[in-house]
C-alpha cells in the first residue's frame, strides 16, 4: 500500500461535501426558514398537532377521573407514564451529549447535527416532564414536590428519588435550553440580517440580543460556550443517573441494582442517537441538505449506537449474573421471570432491538445504508422503550409475595396519552424547523476547510 | 434460605396463572347498573336527617327504658347523651332456627358497627362475616319501603283494613284455605303467636321452608333418637375430629363456637402441647378441608358410602356397632390406608374423638354417624343433643302438600312470612305458577323482590336492627332483639305482623315481646331482669331441660334399610352437581350487599360470581378453562354459568353456589352471577347426578383476587409437622439465613411509651375472613366493583393469602392474613416525595390522606403490597343512606390518596384517651383492632411489645414467631406463627409427599 493510499483512508473525507462557501452555507440553511411553507408541513402539522390535541384531551380527562383510567393496579402502581417519563428523558439525552460533550472532546463533525439534536432534547424534555406530572394521583396538589415556603412549614421528603428527579430534570432543561439558546444567538443575527418583512426583522432582532458579530462578542461568546458546555457536561450523566435512582433505591428485585446509573445513562445515549439518527434522515431528505449532514455523520452516529447498544447489552447480561450469584431467590426468580414470565415477549423484544439489531453496525455496507440505518434507529428507540417497559412492569407485577401478583394492561388512555405525546414532540419539532435555523449555520463555517487559515499548507 | 422444613413439599401455581393468561375484561358486565338518583330511592337524604334525629332518641331506652315511638328531633337532648361517643347495645341477629348474640356500636343513634356479645353462647364475642354485613343491609337503599297491592303503592292502613275484614271471614272458618309459609324460626314470641295461631285458625296449615337448612341433621337425629334435638360438638373435647363433607368451621350453624373450641385444641405454647387432628373427607375445597391435617376428595355422593366403608373398618378393628353387619358391605375401594389409620385414630380417642357428618349429606348418614359417635363413647363426652325448644323447624317434604293443596283449590290465600320461595323453593314445586292459583297471597319482606312480585300484596319487612323480637340460643338460652333504630322504610316488624294475622290487632312489637317476656322472666322483679336482659342481651333458660337421647341403632338400621346408601362407586364416572351456600351470599339473602359480594371466597378467591367449581381433571376432560361457560342441565331445566377451576375439588363433581343471578334484590344483586335454583329439586336439593354438562361458546371474565396459587417456594408460610416441630421448635426463625441486617441510617429506638405490636397465629387462623369485613366496616373500605376487583385494585386493608401446597389433585392449602405490617424500617416512607407517610413514636406507620399526592412510590417499593390506592372516587356514588354506615372516627378517603392498614388507629386513641382522663396507664386488653375483635379463632393478637405482661409482648418472643420478609430488614412490627399441622405418623407416606405438579 502506498503512502497516499493509506493516507486517504485515515484521512477523513470533508465533513460538508460540495465545496460550500460561506454564503452557500447562509443561504442553504437560513433559505429553509426563509421560502415559502412547503404545503406537506402544513399537512405534517395538521396531524401531529391533533394528536398532542389528543393528548391534552386525554390529560382533561385523567383530570376529571382520576388515574384509574389507566391500567393501574396494586402492585403494578407504575405503568404507561413513567415508561414514557424515562423514554423521553432518555431521548432527551443526544443533544446535549452532541453539544456539550463532543464539543469539548473537539469532535467537529458534531456542528451539523447538533442544532437539531439539541432541538429534539428540548421537546424531548418537555414531553417527559408531563408525564409525572400527571401521572400522581391529585395533579392539583403536585406542585408539594417542590420545596417551596409554605403554610404548613413542610418541605418534601429529600430522601425520596421523586424529589432529585425534580431537580435533576428541571436543571437539565434549563441549562439545555439555555445552551441551545446561545448557540442560536449568532444565527438569529443572521436571519434578522436577512429579514424581509420587519415583523421577523422585530422578532429575529429581539431574539439575536444585539448580536453585531464582533471579535468581542465572539470572545465572549466562545468562552461562554465552552462554560456552559462544562456546565451541562455532567449534567447529561446525572440526569439520567438519578432517574435510575427512582429505581436502584427501592427494595424492588429487579430494580434494587447498582448498576442502573450507568447502565441508563448508556441507554439513554443509544436511544438518543437513534432518535436523532431518525430525524436526521428524514430531515438531510426533505430539506436537501445532505451535503451538510452527510454520510460521514450517519456512520458515526452508527458506531455510537453500536457502543452504547453493546455497553446496553453487556448491562442486560451483568444484571442476571448477578441475579444468580447474589444468590437471592427474589432476584433470581425475577430475572428468570423477565425472560420467561407472562412479559417475556416485551423482553425479547427488547433484546432483539437494542442487542441484537445494532450489530448491524459491525458492517460499514449497513452503517452506509440508509434505509437499514432508518428502521434499526427506529426499532432502537422501540427496544428502549420496552426497556423500560421491562424495569417497570415486569418487577413490580411479580414482587415477593405471589399473593399480589397481577397482570397489568394498558387502557386506551394509556396509549392515547403516549402517542399524543409524539404528536405534541413533533409539532414542537415542525414549528422548530419551520422558524429556526435547524443547522448551526456559525459553527458549521467554522468547520470549512475555508475556516482554517492554515488550509493550504501541507503540515496537517 | 433453607426450605420449609419438609423439603418434599412443594408450593405451586393455580391455573389462571399457570398459563399465564391475563384476564380479560371484555365481557365485563356493569354490576351497578345505572344507580338510581336521590329521587329514586327509598329514603331521601332530607328524610333520613330528619330519621335520625329522631333515631337520636332511641339511646334513651338506655335511660328511661321506654320505646320511643314519636319522631320528633330533639329539643333537649338527654343530659346523658354526648355526641360523637359511641353506645354499645346489646341485641340478637336470628339466622334461621339459630341466633348470634350482638353488641352494636350506635353513634348519635345510629347504629355502625357489628361486633359479637362476648355473652352470648353463639358469638362468644367474635362475629362472622354475615353478622358484621347486616349493618350494610340495615341501610340497605334498595329495601323495600312501601306495601304494594298487585304492584300499585298503598297504605299500610288499607292492608290492615283488608287483613282485619278477612280476619273474621278467617276465624269464622277456622281458617279454611289459609296456610302459613315461613321461614324457621326459633324465638319466644314467634313461637307463642304460631301457637295462637293454631287455635284461631285450626284448620289453616303451617310450612316452613328455608334453602340452606340443617333439616338432613334433624330428620337423621330424629331417625336415631326419635326425637328433635340439636346436635352441639364440643370440639376443645376432641383429640380427633373427622369430618364427613361438613363445613363446621366456616358455613355449618354454630360455626363460631366450632371454631373457637376447635382452635383451643391448635394452641401450640411448647412442644410439649398437644395437637388435635383433623380428617377432612369433602368434595368442595371449604375452609374446614383446608385447616384439616389430612384431606381426602370424594364426591358427595359417595360419602354415605364411605361412611359405611368407615363403619365396617370400625366394627373390623372392634368396635361393637349393634348393627346388622350386612348393611356395611361395599363395593368401594377407598383407600385402605386412609380407613385404617381414620378408624384406628378414632378406636384409640374413644370419648375424644368426634365424627360430624355435613348438612348436605342425606338423614340416614347422619343417623349413621350418631351411631358411630355412640358407639366410640363419643355421644355425652364431645356431642351432646340439646331439645329444640319454641322453633319451627323447616320441613321441604312437607311443601308437596302444599303444592297439591294449592292446585286442588284446597288452600287459595298463603300468607309468606319472609323468605322468598319464588326464587330458592325447589324447582319442581313451580312456585311462581302456584301463586298465580292463589284467591289471596300475602308477602313480608325486606325488599320488593321475585316473590313479592307475585303475591297480591307485599308489606314491607323491617330490619332486625329495626324491630322488637326474641330467639333462643342452641343452648336454650333466651335473648332479645332488640331495636337500635327507627325503622328507616316503614317496615313492620315480624312479630307485629304475624301478631296482625293472628289477632287482627296493629300492636306495638315492644308490648307483643314483654307479653312473652313476662312467661319467661321468673325473677318477681320483672323490670328489673328486663332491664338486665336488655343490658346483657340474653337470659339464661333456668328450665334447661336436660333429657338425654338414646340412640336407637334398630331405628337406624331400618333408615339404612328404607334409605339405601349408594354402595359403589362405579356410578362416581358421570358428574355430580352440589348445591351449597355461597361463603360471601349465603342463600341469596345478602345478594344485594356490596361488601359480602366483594368479599373473596375462601379458597377460590372469586368475588361477585358464583361459577361451576371443578377439579383441574373435570376441567380437562370437560375442555374448558376458568370462564369458559358451560350449561349444565337437570330436570329439564338448563343453567349456564362460568367454570372456576380449584385444585383439590372431587373430580367429575361440580359445586354451585346458590344466592346469585337475583333478579329483583336490588342495584347490586341484580343479574350478578347465576341463577342456580332452577337445577335444584326437591328430590335432590343437596347434589344430583342426573345432570349433563356440555360447553357453552362464551367467555366471560371472573374478578379473582389472588390469581397466583404457589408461593414459588419461598418461606411465607412457615409450616411443619408436628414431629418435626418437637424435634426442632424454632424451625420457623431458622428458616431463612441473610447476611446481618444493618440500618443505613441512624436507628430509632422505639422503647418509650406504647410500641404496638401483633402477632397472628398461623396455626389458628381457619381463613373464614371474619377479619376482612370487620375491617370493611370498621375502616369505611368502600365496594370498588366487579371491574375494579379483576383489574386488581380492591380496596382491602387486610387481605387472607391462599396458597395451595403438594400435588394439583389434592392440595393442601395455608391462609396468611396480610395487611400493613408497620415496618419499623419502613421502604414506602423513605421513597415518599412528600412525606405523607411517616412513623409515629409508637412505631406505627402513618399515613397522612391530606398530604398524600398519589405518586404510588409507596405501594411500589412496599414488599408486601398491602397498600390500596383511589383509582377513582368510590365514595361519590354512595346512596345517602349506606354514608350512614360509615364509621365517623375513620376519615373517608377522596380519589388519588393512598390508604392502608393504620392497626385500628382511631381505636388505639380512643383508649387511650379514656386512660388519660383516668389518670392511668392502659391495660393490655383495653385496645382491641377490629380484625382481631372479629377473629372467631382468636389468631390475632395485637398489644403494647414494651409492656413485657403483655400478651402481644409474650408472643412476640414465642418460638414460633418470625418476621415475613424480615431478611429485608424492613423490621415489620407484625409477626406471624409458624403453622404446625399434625399428620397421622401412618399416612405420612400417602399424603404430603407428591412432587410435581
Amino acid at each position: 500500500m502506498s503512502h497516499t493510499e493509506y493516507n486517504k483512508n485515515i484521512i477523513e473525507p470533508p465533513l460538508i461535501q460540495n465545496n460550500p462557501t460561506f454564503g452557500s452555507i447562509t443561504g442553504d440553511v437560513s433559505g429553509l426558514v426563509e421560502a415559502r411553507t412547503p404545503m406537506p408541513w402544513y399537512l405534517l402539522l395538521a396531524l401531529s398537532g391533533s394528536l398532542a390535541l389528543l393528548m391534552f384531551g386525554m390529560i382533561g380527562y385523567l383530570v376529571y377521573e382520576g388515574v384509574g383510567i389507566w391500567g393501574l393496579n396494586v402492585p403494578v402502581g407504575w405503568g404507561w407514564a413513567i415508561i414514557n417519563f424515562v423514554f423521553w428523558v432518555g431521548i432527551g439525552h443526544a443533544g446535549t451529549l452532541i453539544s456539550a460533550i463532543l464539543f469539548l472532546l473537539r469532535q467537529k463533525w458534531r456542528t451539523s447535527i447538533n442544532r437539531f439534536a439539541e432541538g429534539m432534547t428540548l421537546f424531548a424534555v418537555i414531553c417527559a416532564l408531563i408525564f409525572p406530572g400527571i401521572h400522581v394521583g391529585r395533579i392539583w396538589v403536585v406542585y408539594w414536590l417542590l420545596p417551596y415556603p409554605n403554610q404548613m412549614s413542610m418541605w418534601p421528603n429529600f430522601r425520596s428519588p421523586l424529589v432529585w428527579d425534580i431537580f435533576a430534570v428541571a436543571t437539565y432543561f434549563l441549562v439545555s435550553a439555555m445552551f441551545w439558546y446561545m448557540g442560536l444567538i449568532p444565527d438569529m443575527a443572521t436571519l434578522r440580517d436577512r429579514a424581509k418583512t420587519r415583523a421577523k426583522k422585530i422578532i429575529y432582532g429581539f431574539l439575536a440580543i444585539g448580536w453585531r458579530g464582533g471579535n468581542r462578542q465572539w470572545k465572549h461568546y466562545e468562552m461562554a460556550y465552552l462554560l456552559l458546555a462544562g456546565l451541562s457536561t455532567p449534567l447529561v450523566l446525572s440526569v439520567h443517573s438519578v432517574v435510575s435512582t427512582d429505581f436502584a433505591t427501592s427494595v424492588l428485585p429487579g430494580w434494587h441494582t447498582t448498576i442502573f446509573p450507568p447502565y441508563f445513562v448508556a441507554g439513554a445515549v443509544f436511544s438518543g442517537f437513534a432518535m436523532v439518527t431518525t430525524l436526521a434522515i428524514i430531515v438531510r431528505k426533505i430539506f436537501k441538505i445532505e451535503h451538510i449532514i452527510t454520510m460521514n455523520h450517519l456512520d458515526k452516529m452508527a458506531k455510537i449506537m453500536l457502543a452504547t447498544g453493546m455497553m446496553v447489552g453487556y448491562a442486560y447480561s451483568v444484571e442476571f449474573f448477578m441475579a444468580w450469584y447474589s444468590g437471592n431467590e427474589y432476584e433470581i426468580f425475577t430475572f428468570v421471570n423477565r425472560a420467561l414470565g407472562p412479559y417475556a415477549w416485551g423482553y425479547w423484544i427488547m433484546i432483539s432491538c437494542n442487542v441484537f439489531v445494532p450489530q448491524l453496525f459491525w458492517f460499514k455496507k449497513f452503517r452506509k445504508s440508509i434505509p437499514v440505518l432508518f428502521v434499526a434507529s427506529i426499532l432502537i428507540n422501540i427496544g428502549m422503550w420496552f426497556e423500560r417497559f421491562v424495569i417497570v412492569v415486569s418487577s413490580l407485577s411479580r414482587d415477593f409475595l405471589p399473593s399480589s401478583w397481577d397482570y397489568y394492561k394498558p387502557t386506551i388512555f394509556d396509549i392515547g396519552t403516549f402517542i399524543g405525546s409524539f404528536g405534541l414532540f413533533l409539532t414542537l419539532f415542525l414549528l422548530f424547523v419551520r422558524f429556526l435555523p435547524i443547522i448551526a449555520m456559525s459553527e458549521v463555517k467554522g468547520v470549512l476547510p475555508q475556516a482554517d487559515p492554515h488550509r493550504h499548507s501541507q503540515h496537517k | 434460605m433453607k426450605g420449609n422444613i419438609k423439603k418434599d413439599k412443594q408450593y405451586w401455581r393455580s391455573f389462571a396463572q399457570l398459563h399465564n393468561s391475563p384476564e380479560y375484561f371484555k365481557f365485563e358486565r356493569s354490576e351497578f347498573p345505572q344507580p338510581a338518583g336521590d329521587q329514586d330511592e327509598p329514603v331521601s337524604r332530607r328524610r333520613f336527617l330528619g330519621l335520625m334525629a329522631a333515631s337520636m332518641a332511641f339511646p334513651g331506652l338506655a335511660a328511661c327504658r321506654k320505646p320511643v315511638e314519636k319522631i320528633v328531633p330533639y329539643v333537649k337532648p338527654p343530659e346523658d347523651m354526648v355526641p360523637g361517643k359511641p353506645v354499645y347495645y346489646a341485641t340478637t341477629m336470628p339466622f334461621g332456627v339459630f341466633s348470634y348474640g350482638l353488641l352494636v356500636k350506635t353513634l348519635d343513634g345510629r347504629p355502625v358497627k357489628i361486633e359479637g356479645n362476648d355473652k352470648h353462647p353463639s358469638s362468644l364475642g367474635a362475629a362472622n362475616c354475615f353478622m358484621q354485613a347486616e349493618i350494610l343491609n340495615l341501610y340497605d337503599p334498595d329495601r323495600s319501603a312501601k306495601v304494594y297491592q298487585k304492584g300499585a303503592e298503598k297504605q299500610r292502613a288499607e292492608f290492615i283494613n283488608e287483613w282485619q275484614s278477612l280476619y273474621g271471614r278467617f276465624r269464622q272458618s277456622g281458617g279454611e284455605g289459609l296456610a302459613v309459609l315461613s321461614e324457621p324460626f326459633s324465638s319466644p314470641t314467634l313461637f307463642r303467636l304460631t301457637t295462637e295461631f293454631d287455635k284461631v285458625f285450626p284448620r289453616a296449615e303451617w310450612y316452613v321452608y328455608e334453602p340452606v337448612s340443617d333439616e338432613n341433621i334433624y330428620r337423621g337425629i330424629r331417625t336415631a333418637t326419635n326425637g328433635d334435638y340439636y346436635p352441639v360438638y364440643f370440639f376443645d373435647r376432641a383429640d380427633v375430629v373427622l369430618s364427613l363433607d361438613s363445613d363446621f368451621l366456616h358455613m355449618e350453624a354454630e360455626n363460631i363456637v366450632n371454631a373457637k373450641k376447635f382452635v383451643a385444641k391448635r394452641t401450640l405454647d411448647s412442644p410439649k402441647d398437644r395437637l388435635n387432628r383433623l380428617y377432612s373427607v369433602e368434595s368442595v375445597y371449604s375452609v374446614t378441608g383446608a385447616n384439616a391435617d389430612h384431606r381426602l376428595r370424594l364426591q358427595s355422593r359417595v360419602i354415605g358410602c364411605f361412611a359405611l366403608a368407615l363403619a365396617r373398618e370400625l366394627t373390623r378393628q372392634g368396635l361393637q356397632l349393634n348393627i346388622n353387619p350386612e348393611f356395611f358391605k361395599v363395593d368401594a375401594d377407598f383407600d385402605q390406608t386412609w380407613l385404617k389409620a381414620v378408624a384406628g385414630d378414632l378406636l384409640k380417642n374413644r370419648g375424644r374423638g368426634i365424627v360430624i357428618a355435613g348438612r348436605r349429606q342425606p338423614p340416614a348418614v347422619h343417623a349413621l354417624v350418631y351411631l358411630i359417635n355412640d358407639a366410640l363413647g363419643n355421644t355425652g363426652q364431645t356431642i351432646e343433643f340439646k331439645p329444640v325448644q319454641q322453633v319451627r323447624l323447616p320441613d321441604r317434604e312437607k311443601l308437596i302438600k302444599l303444592k297439591k293443596d294449592i292446585e286442588s283449590g284446597k288452600i287459595n290465600s298463603l300468607i309468606i312470612l319472609g323468605g322468598n320461595p319464588v326464587y330458592d323453593a325447589p324447582a319442581d314445586l313451580d312456585f311462581h305458577s302456584l301463586l298465580a292459583n292463589l284467591d289471596l297471597s300475602i308477602h313480608t319482606a325486606p325488599y320488593f323482590d321475585e316473590t313479592s312480585q307475585n303475591c297480591i300484596w307485599h308489606i314491607p319487612q323491617a330490619h332486625f336492627l329495626e324491630f322488637w323480637g326474641d330467639a333462643r340460643a342452641i343452648d336454650g338460652a333466651f335473648s332479645v332483639i332488640q331495636p337500635l333504630i327507627e325503622p328507616l322504610y316503614n317496615g313492620y316488624s315480624p312479630v307485629e305482623f304475624l301478631n296482625l294475622i293472628v289477632t287482627g290487632r296493629d300492636l306495638k312489637g315492644y308490648e307483643i315481646v314483654r307479653d312473652t317476656w313476662k312467661g319467661i322472666i321468673t325473677d318477681t322483679d320483672f323490670e328489673a331482669a328486663w332491664e338486665r336482659v336488655l343490658h346483657d342481651g340474653f337470659y339464661a333458660d333456668k328450665k334447661a331441660k336436660q333429657n338425654k337421647p338414646v340412640i336407637q341403632s334398630k331405628a337406624v338400621e331400618a333408615s339404612l334399610e328404607a334409605n339405601p346408601l349408594k354402595r359403589n362407586k362405579t356410578s362416581t364416572k358421570n358428574p355430580e352437581i352440589i348445591f351449597r351456600a355461597s361463603p360471601s351470599v349465603y342463600d341469596g339473602r345478602y345478594a344485594n350487599n356490596g361488601w359480602l359480594q366483594e368479599l373473596p371466597q375462601p379458597v377460590s378467591k372469586l368475588t361477585w360470581d358464583n361459577a361451576a367449581e371443578m377439579s383441574p381433571q373435570t376441567a380437562e376432560r370437560l375442555n374448558v378453562k376458568n370462564g369458559d361457560m358451560v350449561w349444565l342441565e337437570h330436570n329439564g331445566t338448563s343453567v349456564r354459568l362460568p367454570v372456576w377451576i380449584v385444585p383439590g375439588h372431587a373430580d367429575n363433581s361440580v359445586s354451585l353456589c346458590l344466592g346469585y343471578g337475583r333478579k329483583s334484590a336490588g342495584r347490586i344483586a341484580d343479574n350478578t352471577g347465576a341463577d342456580v335454583y332452577p337445577l335444584r329439586t326437591l328430590k335432590s336439593p343437596d347434589f344430583t347426578a342426573e345432570v349433563a354438562i356440555s360447553k357453552a361458546r362464551e367467555r366471560i371474565s371472573l374478578a379473582c383476587t389472588q390469581d397466583h396459587g404457589s408461593m414459588e417456594g419461598r418461606p411465607l408460610v412457615r409450616e411443619a409437622d408436628l414431629t418435626d416441630y418437637i424435634h426442632e421448635p424454632g424451625f420457623a426463625r431458622e428458616m431463612v439465613e441473610h447476611p446481618p441486617l444493618r440500618n443505613l441510617w441512624k436507628e430509632h429506638k422505639y422503647d418509650k411509651g406504647y410500641q404496638w405490636g401483633m402477632v397472628i397465629d398461623l396455626n389458628k387462623c381457619i381463613g373464614c375472613n371474619a377479619c376482612v369485613i370487620a375491617c370493611q366496616s370498621e375502616n369505611n373500605i368502600p365496594v370498588v366493583g366487579k371491574k375494579q376487583v379483576a383489574n386488581g385494585r380492591e380496596m382491602h386493608w387486610i387481605r387472607i393469602d391462599r396458597y395451595f401446597s403438594g400435588d394439583t389433585e389434592n392440595p393442601g392449602v395455608v391462609y396468611q392474613p396480610v395487611m400493613c405490617q408497620h415496618c419499623e424500617n419502613a421502604p414506602c416512607e423513605q421513597v415518599c416525595p412528600v412525606a405523607a407517610t411517616v412513623h409515629n413514636e409508637e412505631g406505627l406507620n402513618l399515613m397522612t390522606y391530606n398530604r398524600c399526592v398519589g405518586t404510588r412510590y409507596c405501594s411500589n417499593n412496599c414488599p408486601y403490597k398491602v397498600r390500596r390506592f383511589n383509582f377513582f372516587n368510590y365514595h361519590k356514588k354512595m346512596p345517602e343512606t349506606v354514608k350512614m354506615a360509615q364509621n365517623p372516627d375513620v376519615t373517608v378517603r377522596s380519589r388519588g390518596v393512598m390508604e392502608k392498614c393504620t392497626f385500628c388507629l382511631q381505636r388505639i386513641n380512643t383508649a387511650k384517651r379514656k386512660a388519660k382522663m383516668e389518670n392511668r396507664p392502659l391495660t393490655d386488653a383495653e385496645v382491641k383492632t377490629a380484625c382481631q375483635q372479629s377473629c372467631p379463632a382468636d389468631a390475632i393478637t395485637f398489644g403494647n411489645i414494651l409492656d413485657p405482661d403483655s400478651r402481644a409482648a409474650k408472643l412476640y418472643q414465642h418460638h414460633r414467631a418470625y418476621a415475613l420478609l424480615g431478611e429485608l430488614n424492613v423490621r415489620p412490627r407484625l409477626l406471624y406463627l409458624a403453622k404446625v399441622r399434625n399428620p397421622n405418623p401412618e399416612l405420612q407416606e400417602t399424603n404430603h409427599n407428591v412432587h410435581d405438579i
